[in-house]
Parts: C-alpha cells; structure tokens; sequence
C-alpha cells in the first residue's frame, strides 16, 4: 500500500513519456481526447496522492502521538516525514498554479467580450481591419471566426474557405475546452506539462483534417497552411519577434500524406491504463484509512 | 456541398474584405467559385445588409457592394491593444498557423512554387 499511493507520480511520468507517441500513431481526434481523458483521471489521482501523504502527518501531531503512547500503540510510519512535508510543499505550488490559470482565463473572457462587443452576435466572422495577418477561433456562444484584413487579402478563395473551416472546427468540436481541461491537468500535476504540447498540436491536426474533409481537397488545404504560415513569418519579421516553430510543416506534411487510420485498440488500451490509475489510488486511500482508525485517539 | 446560411454570409464578407473594390453578386460568383447559384449570394448579401455588416457602394456602380470599415477598424484597435499586453491574452486561443524558422520558411515557399 505505500507503493500504491506513489503510483500516480509514476503514471504521470508515464503518460508523459506516451504521449507524443500516441500523438503521432493515432488520427489526431481520437489521440486528442485519449490525452486529455488520461491526463485528467491521472491529474485527478495525483492531487488525491498528495492529500493522502500529507495527512500521514497526522499521527506525528504532539497529541496523537502521546496518546497513541499512552495506550502502548505502536505508531506506524508508512511514509518517510520528509516525503509527507514534501507534498505539503508541492500542495502550496498546485494552489498557486491553478490560481494563475483561473487569472488567465479570466483575462481570457475578458479578451473575448472587447473583440467581439463591437459585432453582431450572429455573425459568424470577425473581421479587424488590420495589416498584420492573424486568424484564430473564439469559442463561446455562438462561436466566432477572428480575423485580420492582411490574410483574408493574402488568400485566394479556396484558401480562406480552408481557414474558415479549420476555425469552424475548432468551435464545433470543442477545442476550447479540450484545451482547457488539459491546462487544468497540467496546472495540478506538472509533471502533465508536455501533455499540453501534444494537445494543442493535435486540435490543430484534428482541424486541419476536418478542414481537408469540408473542403474536400487535402492538397488546397496544405497550400493554405503553407500560405497563412508564410504570411505571418513576413509579418513577424516586421516587428522582429520570429521564433521558429516546427509544427506547421508538420502538420503540412501530414496533409500531404494519407489520412491516419483509426487505431480504436491502442486507444482503448490508453484510456484501461489511465483508469487503473485511480483505482490504484483509491485502494491506497482505503489503507491510509484503516492505518488511522487503529492509532485514533480515544 | 450543402453550407448554412452563417457560412454562405462569411464566405461572401471574406471575399467583399479580400477585395479591393465593391462587387456585385456576379463579381462574387466568379470569385468565390464552388457552383454557388447568383440567387443565394444575392440573398446573402442581402442578408448581411440586414446586418449592417456591408453597404450598397454609394458612388461606384448599381448592384455593388462593400464591407463597413468603423467596426473593422475598432476590432484592430481592440485587438493591437490585447497584443501589446503581457503576457499576450490572444496567444492563448488557437490560431491558424504560428510563426516560421528560415528553414521552414523556404520548405512552405517550395512546396507552393510547385505546380500542382
């Protein structure tokens, strides 16, 4: 039982280290939500993990331990002190990191009230009449396509019919959430941190092949991607903040190749893993348990 | 293929921005391609007039139309402001493309010079 209670941390190393492995095998929608499903139940264990070594602390208050004296009871010790004043530490850290996403995602809607206050709610797309290149989805309800003057100019018909139904996809499939559930993950247990990654290239993957689909041209959607990337890199270039990024041409190749084929047994396989975890986790909870019943005061 | 009329109205506003001039339905048609009959860009466009999205071009030719600059330029306001903070509010949402190394630059450059 004191092995089990560690399973968590060693679960998130786990995932960790799969992750970009089911990010590149499996087609991005179904790796998407195996990642954020395993993230969460595994986040979930590992905050669990954290109160359950903390509270070993318990029997080392003055009171308990004298009385458990008192009785000739023999204190038992499962967890190393250091371990336990350890995840007390780690505790105040997960406080603080959930307490800066919910201030980022508060910045977040605000962002969204002031870009979408000055247009009709039932129009679908934004428009800002602005000479840097820019296009992105803001979800909420209804959902609205955002962009910039410089890339509707920048692309042919075909191509903003490409952008519109990438962005399209973002809204319809839930992206947003997606995204912030795998933050919430990461942000509990930060050992999930490059989880986020993969996540976040996946919905674009995921809506890059929905996009492909809608239009029903992977190679016009490719050349799209290719000509918003290379519009923002001159763009970028103006106000000297380029930064190199892989994950464009990656996901240009991928258009270029054959759609993925489902994997559903390597996803199922994932998600029976992941849900082990808090089983585990819980066994462990019924241990600590029993452990405190014996040495209660009285 | 079948699109809803929210996406007919952002398909023919992307095109009216993408233009340098006004355009009429059939401009439109010619533009945006995809088989789309002249009666649903008319209806459309119509419908975004509705809205207010788009005007009828006041000096130009009969039957053209235009988008409505003010809002589009208070959304650029809006939004060069929210880039200029710290950190960027807008890089949490997902965007189109992300920027680009040299490498990859010249990588996207060969891949769009190629004939199709």
């Amino acid at each position: 039982m004191v092995i089990d209670v560690y399973v968590p941390l060693v679960a998130s190393l786990l995932l960790g280290a799969v992750s970009p492995l089911v990010a590149r095998r499996m087609p991005p929608a179904v790796a998407a939500c195996v990642l954020v499903a395993a993230s969460l139940l595994t986040a979930a264990s590992f905050v669990w993990a954290l109160v359950l070594l903390a509270g070993t602390l318990y029997e080392d208050l003055p009171d308990v331990a004298a009385d458990a004296h008192a009785r000739h009871l023999s204190i038992p010790d499962p967890v190393p002190e250091i371990i336990a004043q350890a995840s007390i530490v780690l505790g105040v850290i997960v406080a603080l990191r959930v307490a800066m996403l919910v201030r980022s995602q508060r910045h977040t809607r605000d962002l969204k009230r002031t870009l979408t206050g000055g247009s009709a709610a039932n129009t679908e797309l934004i428009v800002a009449d602005s000479e840097e290149p820019r296009a992105f989805a803001i979800p909420g309800r209804p959902g609205h396509v955002f962009v910039t003057t410089a890339m509707l100019r920048g692309l042919n018909a075909a191509e903003r019919e490409v952008l519109l139904a990438h962005e399209r996809a973002h809204l319809r499939h839930h992206h947003g959430w997606l995204r912030l559930l795998v933050d919430v993950a990461a942000a509990v247990d930060p050992l999930l941190i490059p989880l986020r990654g993969d996540v976040e290239f996946l919905l674009e993957r995921w809506a890059d092949e929905h996009a492909a689909r809608a239009t029903g041209d992977r190679d016009i959607t490719a050349r799209a991607l290719a000509r918003a990337a290379l519009l923002s890199a001159n763009a970028q270039r103006r106000c000297a903040l380029a930064f190199a990024d892989q994950a464009v041409i990656r996901r240009v190749d991928a258009l270029r190749n054959t759609p993925p084929r489902p994997a559903r047994a390597w996803a199922a396989i994932v998600v029976a893993c992941a849900l082990v975890v808090p089983v585990i986790t819980a066994d462990a909870t019924g241990d600590f348990v029993d452990l405190f019943w014996r040495i209660l005061p009285g | 293929m079948r699109r809803s009329a929210g996406e007919l109205e952002s398909q023919v506003l992307g095109a009216l921005w993408a233009s340098e001039k006004a355009l009429t339905p059939t401009e439109i048609q010619s533009e945006v391609g995809g088989g789309l009959a002249y009666n649903t860009i008319h209806t459309t466009l119509k419908r975004l007039y509705d809205k207010g999205v788009v005007v009828r071009d006041a000096e130009g030719r009969r039957g053209a139309y235009r988008p409505v600059t003010a809002t589009a330029q208070a959304t650029a306001e809006a939004m060069h402001l929210a880039l200029e903070r710290n950190p960027d509010p807008i890089s949490s949402l997902q965007h189109f493309v992300s920027g680009l190394g040299p490498d990859e630059e010249r990588a996207l450059r060969d891949l769009l010079d190629r004939k199709r």
